[in-house]
């Protein structure tokens, strides 16, 4: 692993800059990148059909505010405002408020049971990071999305052309495309992308398969269930934004779940979006912008 | 298995498969049993998207927040998420309850009920039905309540609240018995407000949003954090997720302009966020509250708004401050034996907390003068001492007298204000039958609730059930001490324990363990151990018959929740039961239909099944009482509605004034609430919030209907004088009897205190002079911490076993290769597999430990050690040595290491380097008015195995 050039960024006051710091967290828990297993064979099989998302969700039917919204009631009404636009007029940004950040893990997991993600995929760790000596002592969390950036770099690295960036600002993965040569993996600076090693919980623990990573994944509405062998297994898996969810009017698993309600999520070019008011802020950071990939994670310091 | 042909693989297969080769954990053994892949047909029915939304209720933990659950056509829960109507979470979810669906989906499930075929302890089940396990349990308590009476029976419904239908049933056969988990929890902390409101927990008024009726006559959600100060002692709601709304309303509170202080040995996550850390030392907590009432008392001045500490307003709705207060004075007059320093000073509470004597004058004064503000204190740091009573009725106090209870922004004490519930459903009524016992030869006829062990044995205010004292009654039996039966005695013949696991939580594990397997000849000395619960813990171990209770999925009752004001959600059932396991509901009914065919002549069909055909019909009588509260406060929730008036029925009806108004009883009743109702509304019912509800008595539910700082005083009603306050029963019980209950005998009281008491904690060298001498050769000082994404029950779910929390739970296992375990049709059992578990996948409970003093023993991070306390008794594990701690403390989870049960997957495995914090406790150390083991006192030394 490269040791990222330091400078003194915005990025750097918050300390998260740090490869190392990132990788340790992502990889050290969940991905474990770690010893050689058995290599059965590997049938191809083909992608479930694809179950179209199907009609937009109503927004939440809360009481009238006596001022100010709900912030998911708010969203959703962004999102709905956005999925009235053209794909291309949108672009999906999402601002994490790390004042408002418990370092609960909720949307971690939460992530991992809407995606079925699998033992070793991560699309949202938190990263946690202690400083200081007894008694003066800070703690900060960073909760670690893809940072969906304007100008990545793990697309322009796949041979197959299996990923790219959306007209509306989501890097995706096609799965059936990927060649799982990791390049991309590789490439990304935030360590926003995992490996999937083909791994099972049920596998690791009695040997039986349970139900909730046999049901199929909605990433992506395509309803796929890993299966061995076939895709997603063997291939870059990262964060989507939850298409899925958001492209039928529900906030992503990570935003709705929030504890400290610090991560918000919606359309940057919609002045009238949260997102769009709460970037118009001063104390406003991204990760590394130093290296020009413009995040579309915004977090507020 | 499927024929390989490697030739054909294309280079995408190729990569594909050598990205196989990073697995984290591997089989590495045959594989005798398990590993079914997924069959074509399977995988078919399985696709299927969500196909409908159940509302529910989460039991992950007791916070039980409301919740959203995605189940598909084919009735397999897909996802949960918090349920955005529900205004306790709001919609969010934390790793916790995001991880349900891996609890659910278990491979540790307890699947079929089992029967004990070793001895206790050995793990050895057969796999039998229901028919023959709830006849094995008939049989043996119809012949225990034959010989011994029911009362040798105990009910213990553990950690999980919807226990109504055991509580029902077991009270109808007759055992005044029926417990839940509430003194091995945290009942010194809510022995203050219990005592001085008639309430439990104080939380500042941070849940948003709230409903609340506008000047123009509309109910509108606000969502305004008005809070300015919230001090936070031994209390981290961030990790501890009980009080749910304090994650995002701390946070919230804190930017719209609210300074945030937390007091605590160990650097939290709430500590994370906070204004100011203040490190104190352990079991301290009552001097610095102490301190800080002292200072406000004397530093007062109502002409300088600099120092108008108090608003003397709370006079209007108090009752015998002039008592307390000349108490609490009369204590500072005298010198303390340790230091010479006159009680409750600044530099007195300095000497003992460790603090600063500045920062405590600093703490007392912000406090007294940032007004709304909220004096939160917490379990570990108050309910797991032996004195956290005297801390929580001073923190009671100094919520009061600062005028900061009720007010916007201020305390709420959420047992008053949260929604009734229970209701005909509890089965109170079975425990005022009339029973004969003959004692001593003379024929006694009382109630049936007399018979309690504790209330009218050595506890007379053991009200929340002094679950961690069962050993000793397991061993020794009761002998009543107080009521109309005393001089009974009977011993403890059957324990059932449902949700709950005390041979790890119900204070010192040994004394657990030693209890159940005691035996009288070839008999255990507890006939009957039944164990209830979704997975294998380890007091199953000691289990007889061992039953599979539907998971929070598959079952239906009702939330308890803290809310701010009065709000209920349904838990419903969401999926069919897993394998054979049945509802409480289930459970109880078919039991009772077993003792009642076996001519049980106390279960009568139609006060029981007859009664309630169908589950619904049951949480229909539960529910039927909510709110159950009296209509008070500012705004008024219903203005058209008569005050005071005790509120019953939905929203609606409430609302449109669909009501019976009956003046003498004061009941406002609307239409009932039901779970049909429930179920058209997301699962919710909310009533709105208003302030101020002390006034006029309002919610209050002490005697005298205003804020007691007495508690055993007499009043005069129609020309006579009448016995009142907390502890006035309690009292008139240990005149009668002449006898002193055992448990304050200790603190040199006859009977209970009629306003302020003082008394030490134990095991502290540095407040108790009966441990001075302990301080050189046992160092430290062990707390205990809580891990929200793994405590006692769900250590085996994956995703949160990865998780690093609070430098306390961490992936600190080394490599191993272990033969599998897992809960099968016959109870834990080998699976055949090996299965390698690479270094540093898998948190586990460690010893936190301050950087500086690890550097004294010679110890590195991941160093195994060893701690002893004065008594000899020991436990293991991996130090951390971290900035993140007072020196001279250690911390270790509570229930987060040491686990020996096989139902508990890879924290099992790594039981003999993780420490189990209730191996160390002190058991005689049951805190003296309710029976609290206190986990949080204790000293050790510490040396390198």
């Amino acid at each position: 692993m490269t040791q990222a050039t330091k400078s003194a960024t915005s990025a750097d006051k918050l300390e998260v800059s740090r490869r190392d710091f990132l990788g340790m967290f992502a990889s050290g828990i969940f991905a474990g990148l770690v010893a050689p297993a058995i290599l059965g064979e590997v049938t191809p099989v083909h992608a479930a059909p694809s179950a179209q998302g199907g009609d937009i969700v109503p927004v939440v039917d809360l009481p009238e505010a006596a001022e100010g919204e709900h912030p998911v009631k708010r969203m959703m009404q962004d999102l709905q405002r956005a999925l009235e636009k053209p794909m291309d007029q949108r672009k999906w940004g999402m601002v994490i408020d790390l004042r408002k950040c418990t370092g609960c893990n909720g949307c971690a997991v939460s992530c991992i049971q809407e995606n079925k993600l699998p033992p070793g995929v991560v699309y949202r760790p938190v990263l946690t990071e202690t400083t200081g000596t007894y008694p003066n002592i800070a703690r900060r969390f960073v909760p670690r999305p893809c940072m969906h950036c304007e100008q990545p770099s793990c697309t322009p690295v796949c041979p197959v052309n299996a990923t790219w960036k959306r007209s509306d600002g989501i890097v995706i993965v096609d799965y059936d495309m990927c060649i799982g040569c990791r390049a991309c993996i590789t490439a990304c600076p935030y360590n926003a992308r995992s490996f999937d090693a083909g791994r099972f919980y049920g596998d690791e623990e009695g040997g039986e398969r349970q139900a909730y990573e046999l049901i199929p994944s909605p990433e992506y509405k395509e309803d796929r269930i890993r299966t061995d062998g076939s895709s997603p297994i063997g291939n870059a898996r990262k964060c989507h934004f939850c298409i899925h969810r958001i492209e039928r009017g529900e906030l992503p698993a990570c935003t709705l779940s929030c504890m400290g309600r610090a991560t918000y999520f919606g359309d940057l070019n919609d002045p009238q979006s949260l997102v769009s008011e709460l970037i118009g802020k001063p104390n406003v950071m991204k990760i590394k912008e130093e290296l020009g990939t413009k995040p579309q994670v915004f977090y507020l310091v | 298995m499927k024929k390989t042909n490697n030739a054909s693989l294309s280079r995408r297969d190729f990569l594909k498969v050598s990205g196989l080769a990073a697995g984290s954990l591997a089989v590495v053994g045959a594989m005798k049993s398990g590993f079914k892949t997924i069959t074509e047909a399977h995988a078919k029915s399985l696709q299927q998207s969500a196909d409908k939304t159940v509302y529910s209720a989460c039991v992950m933990c007791p916070a039980e927040c409301g919740i959203a659950v995605n189940v598909n056509k084919n009735g397999v829960a897909t996802s949960i998420f918090g349920n955005p109507y529900a205004p306790l979470n709001s919609g969010v979810m934390c790793a916790k309850g995001s991880s349900g669906l891996q609890m659910v989906y278990n491979a540790n499930r307890i699947k079929y009920p089992l029967m004990r075929v070793g001895e206790r302890g050995e793990n050895k089940f057969k796999r039998v039905s229901w028919d023959e396990a709830l006849d094995y349990i008939a049989d043996k308590i119809i012949e225990y309540k034959k010989t011994y009476g029911p009362e040798s029976i105990i009910m213990d419904c553990g950690d999980v609240t919807d226990r109504d239908p055991y509580y029902y049933m077991f009270r109808a056969f007759g055992t005044p018995h029926t417990v839940e988990h509430g003194a091995i929890c945290d009942t010194p902390r809510r022995h203050g407000p219990k005592l001085m409101f008639g309430g439990k927990r104080v939380e500042p008024d941070i849940m948003r949003p709230v409903l609340v009726r506008q000047p123009d006559g509309t109910l509108k959600n606000d969502y305004s954090y008005r809070s300015k100060l919230i001090v936070y002692a031994g209390w981290n709601p961030f990790t501890a997720t009980r009080i749910v709304y304090e994650s995002r309303g701390t946070v919230e509170a804190k930017l719209a302009g609210a300074k945030i202080i937390v007091i605590d040995p160990a650097f939290s996550n709430t500590a994370t966020k906070a204004d100011q850390w203040i490190p104190i030392r352990p079991g301290t907590d009552p001097d610095l509250f102490a301190a800080v009432l002292r200072y406000i008392l004397e530093n007062n001045d109502d002409e300088n708004p600099l120092r108008r500490y108090i608003d003397w307003s709370f006079l209007e709705y108090s009752n015998g401050w002039e008592d307390f207060q000349s108490e609490f004075k009369s204590m500072w007059r005298k010198k303390d034996p340790l230091n010479g320093l006159n009680y409750f000073t600044l530099e007195w509470a300095a000497e003992r907390t460790g603090i600063d004597a500045k920062a405590i004058e600093e703490l007392a004064h912000t406090f007294g003068i940032t007004k709304p503000a909220a004096w939160v204190w917490g379990m570990n740091g108050i309910g797991h001492h032996y004195n956290g009573y005297v801390a929580a009725i001073i923190g009671t106090a100094l919520n009061v007298i600062t005028g900061n209870m009720e007010i916007p922004g201020g305390a709420i004490d959420t047992e008053l204000v949260k929604s009734d519930k229970g209701g005909a459903a509890k089965g109170e009524a079975f425990n005022k039958r009339e029973v004969k016992r003959v004692i001593n030869g003379t024929e006694v006829t009382s109630e049936q609730e007399k018979l309690h062990m504790d209330l009218f044995g050595d506890w007379p205010a053991g009200w929340d059930d002094v679950v961690g004292d069962y050993p000793r009654r397991f061993l020794e039996g009761v002998t009543l001490q107080q009521g109309p039966f005393r001089g009974h005695k009977y011993p403890i013949k059957a324990f059932f324990i449902r949700t709950g696991n005390p041979v790890i939580t119900g204070s010192n594990t040994d004394t657990w363990i030693k209890s159940l397997t005691a035996k009288d000849g070839d008999d255990y000395r507890v006939g009957l151990v039944v164990y209830i619960d979704t997975p294998f813990l380890e007091t199953g171990m000691y289990a007889d018959i061992v039953l599979p209770e539907a998971s929070y999925l598959e079952r239906m009752s009702l939330c308890d929740i803290y809310p701010s004001h009065q709000l209920i959600y349904l838990r419903d059932f969401a999926i069919e039961k897993l394998y054979e396991s049945k509802t409480q509901y289930d459970i109880c009914w078919e039991l009772a239909k077993k003792l009642h065919e076996k001519g049980d002549p106390d279960i009568k069909p139609e006060e029981i099944w007859e009664k309630y055909p169908t589950e619904e019909s049951f949480w229909d009588e539960a529910i039927k009482v909510a709110p159950g509260r009296n209509h008070a406060g500012l705004p008024l929730p219903y203005p058209k509605l008569p005050v005071n008036y005790k509120l019953i029925g939905t929203p609606d009806s409430l609302e449109a004034g669909n009501v019976e108004i009956d003046d003498e009883k004061k009941v406002v009743k609307g239409e009932a609430v039901t779970v049909a109702w429930m179920r058209e509304h997301h699962g919710v019912a909310v009533w709105p919030m208003s302030w101020y509800r002390f006034n006029n008595g309002g919610v209050l539910k002490t005697d005298s209907k205003k804020v007691d700082f007495v508690w055993d005083y007499e009043v005069e009603k129609d020309g006579e004088k009448q016995r009142k306050g907390g502890y006035s029963k309690y009292n008139k019980l240990i005149e009668e009897s002449g006898e002193t209950p055992r448990n304050i005998k200790p603190l040199k009281w006859q009977k209970y205190p009629r306003t302020f008491y003082w008394f030490e904690t134990l095991w502290n060298p540095f407040t108790n002079p009966d441990y001075a001498k302990y301080k050189d050769e046992y160092p430290f000082q062990v707390v205990s911490g809580r891990i929200h994404h793994a405590m006692s029950g769900t250590q085996m779910v994956d995703w949160l076993g990865r998780i690093p929390t609070e430098d306390l739970w961490m992936p600190f296992n080394d490599e191993r290769v272990v033969e599998e375990m897992v809960v099968g049709p016959d109870g834990p059992k080998p699976t055949g597999r090996r299965v390698r578990i690479p270094k540093g996948t898998w948190s586990i409970g460690v010893i936190q430990m301050n950087a500086s003093d690890g550097k004294n023993l010679g110890l590195k991070t991941g160093d195994l050690v060893e701690m002893e306390n004065p008594l000899g008794h020991k436990t293991r594990g991996k130090v951390n040595l971290v900035e993140t701690i007072r020196p001279g403390v250690l911390r270790v989870p509570l229930g987060g290491g040491g686990r020996f049960s096989p139902g508990l997957g890879k924290t099992y495995d790594f039981r003999d380097i993780s420490p189990n914090h209730n191996a160390i406790i002190d058991p005689e150390d049951l805190s003296p008015v309710m029976g609290q083991p206190a986990y949080g006192d204790m000293i050790v030394k510490v040396r390198k195995v």
